[in-house]
């Protein structure tokens, strides 16, 4: 690179980071990103604060009492996730008592109830009836705790003191620990975290490539639409004056993307100790994102994928800004970009979870999508690398040089066109010059 | 030695010729004018030497090399549409534009502090561009061109917009560049400057050269048929004389044009046998006078053609 290009370079980074919108976005980001995750966090405490009201009909009499025990779950509010009514059948009609509670729960007088047949220990079918069947969480909850209390009282039914099943029955509890199989031993895991970490640094790199590749689209305007560019281009080559706005507006990214991980980083290290010296409860997603597993590997390839993504997005993003006159103009042409960014984002989501797969290894060697969902693979698999993940590097660089030497020419040709904005077709005219 | 030479070069925007088949050659060390109406090809031949746009047929070279990128270094261009970053304050744009030049640090700030000082934009030094006039504007384009002393300056309608005493700023920095040995290039539709300044015009219309050269050469050979004439005696001398293609008279005197070829110093020595003579004088005709008879003689040209 030469003194010239550096010169660009200078330009581009310092007019951009010395703004005061560009230290206070940096500050907030990180803030911002918290809030848009936690929020999903945050939202499910909202909307799920309320106790239901659970009307148990037991035909057998033997039930109710056990498996009410069995789920004394509350609320993080501490109020009781279930408040159960027992229905006392008496001589009444089954089919009376129904369509009572099926009154009772169309009035919200109740949300919803059970009816444990006389017969339940051999036919093994309970009914719940609600007026929607969406959390199907709380239908397991339901079901383990019947299946328990069944289970039991069909071995009691055999002949076992019931103080014994009970005493068995909670030391054969069996819990699930995840371990990771990596090539570098086993690592023990937390999914949660995992998971969580993919999304959040996908959704960054996606956002980042966005913003910035957007950035050097208004780079290129500014100097046309201010009639800059003639000025410039008597010093300086087309070529090096986009490779200097490339390299300039790359830095910033790298800088605030610095900056951000350095706020996370310094937060899984030092968060607890800040946190308990302010006297703060240390939420439960903060838990998570200490938990983190940001290994250094996942930051490099982070960083890697972030500069390829950056400039196989900013070459097109140049060229659109070279070839129209205003902001506005510019909007058409990179819509379809920028949805090809965001389609990334979509297969990610299917990606993560399934990092192995043929079909996620080709969805991340396509060169539009590899810095999102090979990022995320990584990202899934850590400290593992999934495969392709070196190829996707060469076969990334190979997509920016030539789109480079193409949008190269569009924009030497398209910084110094004023007035009409072209068609596609002139764009293609542009290249044979 | 020649810095410019431009061989029959010629340039065509859809239907319109903007230039049309012009050559021409230019030393290094003078001033270059080059004249001619609006929309007569002026700014597109300066885009082409400047590589920005590129003859559709014909040779430009520039210090005797064909590819001009590679001299960029060594010419500052004023182009005609203005424009400079909005955002950013005075010294920083003239730092940027002059470290694309190749200049740095102290000896550049020196540059640009003297060139400030000069015209007199000193205290707009920390200010935004944006809060500059559009005059301050261009006054501060042109130190970014002069600034690295180029050997070839080109200017595109430098003093558009200025006023007489900034007009004449960019005058003295213009003669001075030409002092220190370097080479101008501007272009003009007011002839008054271009009188003051140029050695040599290159005057263009309707995309096509009309005529160029020395100043002097081009205003010897306009003017030297021009005579205005006082004298005592009787006037029969005008109707008879062989050499006399038209005259006017002004009663205190006559202001006469002698045919194509004819000598005035024989013409002098013709009349002074007839009438005697208070004053003789060959007329020099302005610029302006050549601008507009060869404009106007050229597109009569053209339209007899048609």
């Amino acid at each position: 690179m030469n003194s010239k290009t550096m010169a660009v370079v200078k330009r581009e980074y310092l007019t951009r980071v010395k703004k005061k919108g560009f230290v206070i976005g940096t500050l907030l980001l990180p803030l911002l990103l918290v809030m848009v995750f936690g929020g999903v966090f945050i939202f499910g405490r909202f909307f799920k604060p309320a106790s239901k009201d659970l009307v148990v009909v037991d035909e057998t009499g033997r039930i109710y009492t056990e498996f009410t025990r069995l789920l004394p779950d509350t609320l993080r509010s501490g109020e009781p996730m279930f408040r159960f009514q027992e229905y006392d059948l008496g001589k009444q009609d089954l089919a009376a008592v129904r369509s009572e509670l099926n009154n009772k729960v169309m009035d919200k007088q109740i949300d919803a109830y059970l009816i444990i047949p006389q017969d339940v220990i051999d036919s093994r079918m309970v009914t719940f009836s609600s007026r929607n069947l969406t959390d199907y969480e709380e239908q397991e909850k339901l079901q383990r705790a019947l299946s328990r209390v069944v289970s039991n009282l069909r071995l009691e039914d055999k002949g076992f003191p019931a103080e014994v099943i009970r005493e068995e029955m909670n030391l054969g509890q069996v819990w699930l620990e995840g371990i990771q199989v990596t090539q570098k031993g086993e690592v023990k895991g937390s999914g949660i975290a995992n998971y969580l970490l993919t999304y959040l640094l996908s959704y960054v790199l996606m956002l980042f490539i966005m913003v910035y590749g957007q950035m050097v689209t208004r780079s290129v305007i500014e100097e046309k639409s201010q009639r800059i560019t003639e000025t410039i281009i008597s010093s300086i080559k087309p070529i090096e004056l986009m490779l200097g706005k490339l390299v300039g507006i790359c830095l910033v990214g790298i800088t605030q993307l610095l900056v951000i991980v350095g706020f996370i980083y310094a937060f899984t290290v030092y968060g607890d100790d800040l946190l308990a010296k302010a006297g703060v409860q240390v939420p439960e997603l903060l838990n998570i994102i200490q938990n983190l597993r940001f290994t250094p590997v996942v930051f490099v390839f982070f960083l890697l994928f972030f500069l390829m993504g950056y400039l196989l997005y900013a070459v097109l993003f140049a060229a659109i800004g070279a070839m129209v006159n205003t902001d506005d103009e510019g909007q058409q042409f990179l819509a379809p970009v920028v949805i090809l960014n965001i389609l990334s984002f979509f297969i990610m989501f299917s990606v993560a979870k399934n990092p192995d797969t043929p079909s996620a290894l080709w969805a991340s060697l396509f060169p539009f999508f590899t810095p999102v969902v090979m990022f995320s693979r990584i990202a899934a698999s850590a400290p593992a690398l999934p495969s392709g993940a070196i190829i996707s590097l060469f076969t990334t660089a190979a997509a920016i040089y030539l789109l480079l030497l193409v949008t190269a020419k569009i924009y030497r040709v398209g910084i110094l066109m004023y007035g009409k904005k072209p068609s596609l077709k002139e764009a293609w005219k542009w290249l044979k010059y | 030695m020649k810095i410019v030479e431009a061989q029959d070069i010629c340039k065509q925007f859809g239907q319109l010729r903007a230039v049309d088949n012009i050559s021409f050659s230019l030393e290094a060390g003078q001033v270059h004018g080059m004249l001619g109406p609006n929309g007569a090809g002026k700014t597109t031949t300066i885009r082409m030497l400047m590589n920005i746009i590129i003859p559709d047929s014909g040779k430009i070279s520039l210090f005797g090399q064909k590819n001009s990128a590679n001299q960029n270094h060594r010419i500052g261009y004023l182009p005609e549409e203005r424009g400079i970053y909005r955002k950013m304050r005075v010294n920083d744009v003239l730092l940027f534009l002059g470290e694309l030049k190749g200049m740095k640090g102290k000896k550049a700030q020196a540059a640009i502090d003297g060139l400030l000082e000069r015209l007199e934009l000193m205290e707009w030094k920390r200010k935004k561009v944006e809060e500059l006039s559009k005059g301050m504007q261009q006054k501060l384009q042109m130190i970014a061109t002069v600034m690295s002393e180029p050997e070839l300056m080109i200017l595109d309608e430098p003093f558009l917009g200025l006023d007489p005493i900034n007009t004449n700023l960019i005058k003295e920095l213009i003669l001075e560049q030409k002092k220190k040995g370097n080479t101008i290039i501007f272009s003009t539709h007011e002839m008054d400057n271009a009188e003051r300044l140029c050695d040599t015009i290159l005057l263009i219309d309707h995309g096509q050269k009309i005529l160029d050269g020395q100043i002097g050469e081009v205003k010897k050979q306009f003017g030297s048929r021009s005579i205005q004439l006082s004298y005592t005696g009787k006037p029969d001398f005008l109707q008879n004389s062989q050499v006399i293609e038209k005259f006017d008279d002004f009663g205190n005197y006559v202001e006469l044009e002698l045919k194509p070829g004819a000598d005035p110093q024989e013409f002098l020595q013709s009349i002074v046998r007839e009438v005697r003579i208070n004053r003789f004088e060959l007329m020099e005709p302005s610029l302006n006078d050549i601008f507009i008879s060869s404009v106007q003689r050229h597109r009569q040209g053209e339209e007899n053609h048609e």
